[in-house]
């Protein structure tokens, strides 16, 4: 299964620039499924090896893209030096949830949701930093590397892919090890993963912290991307809505599942639902949540491995 | 000044009242299933709109929408009661996504069929002003209040002295005893959701006639019924209207103090500082969110 993932993962990288890299909309459509997916697989990491459902990633998003902005426009520091800044500052952020961490399940989710909900309010209120709600423009390009144009489509998507192999490679690694192990222990039973000598609240902070960082990072990327912040905008409860509807869609258990389930989900919403429901699109979001809750809780991933691994029993036989 | 600040506490404390209502549906769910309905707010907000629908297309006060705001919100409350519990793995989280979808599908509902635009009452019997001494409401704000404290009292005396209302408690409490007791514990479920939808229709049909509604008001008004749930603490219905009323004053008196714009955070503020310090809220039962 992995070597397949990366074996996509490099088709994707010439395939996608050669056969869409003349279409500048699909093109900005496909780099904004990457920065769904890429929040989308930071959400199921937290919620898979933490264990802990946040319905407030928007804090993450919102707080990284404006650190940023502010970073590369009021002090000239680099853009490619603002992007990993900005990732430790909503790192930075996220340790003031970690009382939070406390809490369990649905009270830890409505907790961070609080907290999306203040920073939206606080980056409105604190004009002298951040302009208020008449947000900032004119937030630098991402830029010309080595003679490669990074601000151009195709640079976008590249950076974003790499980026996004980057967090599964990350993700992948700390299921495997150890760590992994023992978060997988804490779903049974926290308490006994306790006794044997496992320091829960500190694994599950780490598992915060991550999150916090590539969710701040893909936040800080799409501020270079789009050029233009504004606190609706990047604290909207769309960039806590629209990954859990991906990663549940694709399998929120499985690695690969969440990134695959945003670039779907993203460009089907786009492509399809849009142009049948203008206002309201999210009708659609909503209802395919609500029947994959219902009817595949698991994910359309793991229903297909089912699928073919029973074809192919059936082919022995 | 001080007439400025004893303005801000009635009229906190009419809001407060209705939002003692939305709350204690909240609660009465979250009590009998331990299910936290995300989607509460948007059968309120589902309700104002029968009352909106009423009033626009059949001249009526939006009093008489009544009936049909309990049998819409009755219905969607009953229909996410089967739905959730459909839910067989992982409950807890899975029923929290299932009513946020549930929550996201109406609010869109409301925005498909009737627009974005903000609505309120045209009656000008329900925007009269009335004066109580110094201090001044609409005629509607008060009507709001004194509905919703009677039908507070009344689920009280509902909970404490009715047989279905005794069920409800037991199951809150243990649901398994309840069981070897003679309840159906799928049917106390099923009534919680149904009186929860007709506190829902109440509460909607009273902020219509009251103040304004627009399709994002049910998810606030989901935040804000959870925020007072966690404030009052479990099992409570004098601590639900008690921690209804002390949100509604504050945020009046940010408004009047301060700035309307922090409205929403103080409230958040409090949310937190209770989740986080006090975790068994203002008024409840020693008992641990583990």
């Amino acid at each position: 299964m992995r070597r397949s993932a990366y074996l996509f993962l490099a088709v994707c990288y010439v395939v996608v620039p050669l056969a869409f890299g003349g279409n500048n909309y699909l093109m900005g459509l496909v780099v904004s499924s990457l920065i769904v997916a890429g929040v989308a697989v930071a959400w199921a990491l937290l919620g898979n090896l933490g264990g802990m459902v946040s319905f407030g990633h928007a804090a993450f998003f919102g707080v990284g893209a404006y650190a940023s902005a502010l970073l590369s426009m009021k002090l000239g520091v680099p853009v490619l030096l603002a992007i990993p800044l900005a990732g430790l500052i909503a790192v930075l952020f996220s340790v003031a949830m970690l009382p939070a961490l406390r809490l369990s399940g649905p009270y830890f989710a409505l907790a961070i949701l609080a907290y999306a909900q203040i920073f939206r309010i606080l980056a409105t209120e604190m004009e002298f930093l951040t302009h208020g709600s008449g947000g900032i423009s004119q937030i630098p390009v991402l830029p010309t590397i080595a003679g490669f144009d990074l601000s151009s489509r195709t640079g976008q998507f590249l950076l974003l892919l790499t980026l996004l192999a980057a967090f599964l490679a990350t993700y992948d690694l700390i299921r495997r090890s150890h760590y992994g192990i023992a978060l997988r222990a804490m779903h049974d039973s926290e308490d006994a993963t306790r006794v044997v000598g496992v320091n829960s609240v500190l694994l599950k902070s780490w598992m915060l912290f991550v999150s916090a960082f590539m969710t701040g990072v893909i936040g800080a990327v799409n501020a270079h991307v789009i050029n233009f912040l504004e606190p609706d905008y990047a604290f909207s409860g769309g960039w806590s809505v629209l990954p859990i509807v991906a990663a549940i869609f694709g399998g929120y258990r499985t690695v690969t599942g969440p990134a695959i389930g945003a670039v779907v989900i993203y460009l089907v919403d786009q492509l399809v639902f849009k142009a049948l429901v203008s206002t309201g699109h999210q009708i659609i979001l909503g209802s395919v949540l609500a029947l994959m809750i219902l009817f595949a809780p698991d994910g359309l991933l793991p229903l297909l491995r089912n699928a073919l691994r029973r074809m192919r029993g059936g082919s022995h036989a | 000044m001080f007439e400025l600040i004893l303005q801000a506490l009635y009229s906190g404390l009419l809001v407060g009242g209705v939002y003692a209502l939305i709350a204690l549906g909240l609660a009465l769910t979250f009590g009998t299933m331990r299910v936290i309905n995300l989607a509460h707010g948007e059968l309120v907000l589902l309700a104002a709109y029968m009352a909106y629908v009423v009033e626009s297309r059949l001249q009526l006060n939006p009093v008489f929408a009544v009936p049909l705001a309990v049998l819409v919100a009755c219905t969607c409350s009953a229909l996410v009661y089967l739905l959730v519990d459909r839910i067989r793995k992982n409950r807890e989280l899975n029923s929290l996504m299932l009513t946020f979808a549930i929550g996201i599908i109406i609010t869109n509902a409301v925005l498909l069929i009737f627009s974005g635009d903000v609505r309120s009452t045209g009656s000008p019997f329900m925007q009269d002003a009335v004066q109580l001494g110094p201090l001044f409401s609409m005629k509607s704000e008060l009507g709001a209040f004194v509905v919703s404290l009677v039908l507070v009292l009344a689920l009280w005396q509902w909970l404490s002295r009715s047989w279905y209302g005794r069920a409800v408690r037991a199951v809150s409490s243990n649901r398994d005893a309840a069981k070897l007791m003679g309840i159906n514990p799928a049917k106390t479920e099923l009534i919680s959701f149904i009186v929860a939808g007709a506190l829902a229709a109440c509460a909607g049909v009273a902020l219509y006639s009251s103040s304004v509604v627009h399709p994002p008001l049910g998810h606030a008004l989901t935040v804000k019924a959870f925020i007072i749930t966690v404030l009052a603490g479990v099992g409570s219905v004098p601590g639900v209207l008690a921690a209804a009323l002390l949100l509604g004053v504050t945020e009046a008196m940010t408004v009047t103090l301060w700035s309307s714009a922090l409205q929403e955070l103080v409230g958040m503020t409090l949310f937190l500082v209770v989740l986080l310090v006090l975790p068994n809220g203002l008024f409840g039962s020693a008992k641990r969110r583990g």
